[in-house]
């Protein structure tokens, strides 16, 4: 049914539906911020390499939107890790520490 | 036959290193295992014959993201993971979470897949000929279609930035210190 190969986006698809749930799984069962950063990342990821498989099976391949949508994805999660680890350093020099479940600052 | 080994090779450097990277407890070997899935993932694109997107993903994702998480497990006083657990209550929900988005995604692989297939037909996707005016396309492109978009990205860089600067300052004014302490 499946074709696994490089000229197939079955392949890509799969990769990237397998690095989102992954992703995922991280983002919420990570205690540490930076798991969640990671958890994020992967999912980020998983989003940039759909865009770019979809981007290549078209009937022009010559024309590169799904490429130029990919770099959108690149730039948001460059945006999103930098006020991450701002946000992460802040919190670490008032409470020394950055585990998610016993900061009391971050909790309402 | 060596394409396809490559290809295989890829794609599970990719997998097993994202899902090393979600499951390994010492954070510090997650944030170098999730460069070895984004290593995977670039050969992927490479595969898709996108090299300029490729190169990239090295360099941005791999050249500073991860060096900024890497970074940034030094303030984690737990980098082992040892002292905390992860809470079962929460690996289910992340599981349980995980599957189910994790099927919704196949399953809308499975239609774009049959889209794919209607549009290409059993020809297969069209080989692109010259490399060579990549990035020009895409800088035409950025100009052209994508020029809000561009624009946009552009502000929220520097909106990020600023307010990364901002969150990280040390505010001078000495009451301010005072109530702080």
């Amino acid at each position: 049914m499946s074709e696994f190969g490089p000229d197939h986006i079955d392949g890509y698809l799969l990769v990237a539906a397998v690095l989102f749930a992954v992703g995922l799984f991280a983002a919420i069962s990570r205690r540490n911020a930076i798991g969640v950063l990671i958890g994020i990342e992967l999912m980020l990821n998983a989003a940039a390499l759909q865009f770019a498989a979809y981007g290549r099976f078209t009937a022009n391949a010559q024309d590169p939107q799904g490429q130029t949508a990919a770099v959108f994805v690149v730039v948001v999660a460059a945006a999103e890790a930098a006020v991450a680890l701002a946000l992460l350093f802040a919190v670490y020099r008032t409470t020394r520490d950055i585990d998610l479940e016993q900061n009391r600052e971050l909790r309402s | 036959m060596i394409a396809d080994g490559l290809f295989l090779a890829c794609a599970l450097l990719a997998v097993v290193g994202g899902v090393m990277a979600a499951t390994v407890r010492n954070l510090f070997h997650a944030a170098l295992l999730l460069g070895l899935c984004l290593l995977g993932v670039a050969g992927l694109y490479l595969f898709l014959e996108q090299a300029w997107l490729a190169c990239v993903q090295v360099i941005v994702y791999i050249g500073g993201i991860l060096v900024l998480i890497l970074f940034a497990t030094l303030f984690s006083s737990d980098i082992t993971g040892l002292v905390q657990r992860r809470h079962p209550s929460l690996l289910a929900a992340g599981g349980l979470t995980a599957l189910l988005a994790g099927g919704l995604a196949l399953r809308l692989a499975g239609a774009g897949r049959t889209a794919v297939d209607a549009r290409l037909g059993a020809a297969g996707p069209g080989r692109p000929t010259a490399m060579t005016g990549e990035s020009a396309t895409i800088g035409d492109l950025l100009m052209g279609d994508w020029f809000v978009p561009f624009f946009a990205a552009g502000v929220l860089l520097t909106v990020a930035l600023i307010g990364a600067v901002a969150t990280v300052q040390r505010y001078r004014n000495p009451k301010a210190e005072v109530e702080r302490v």
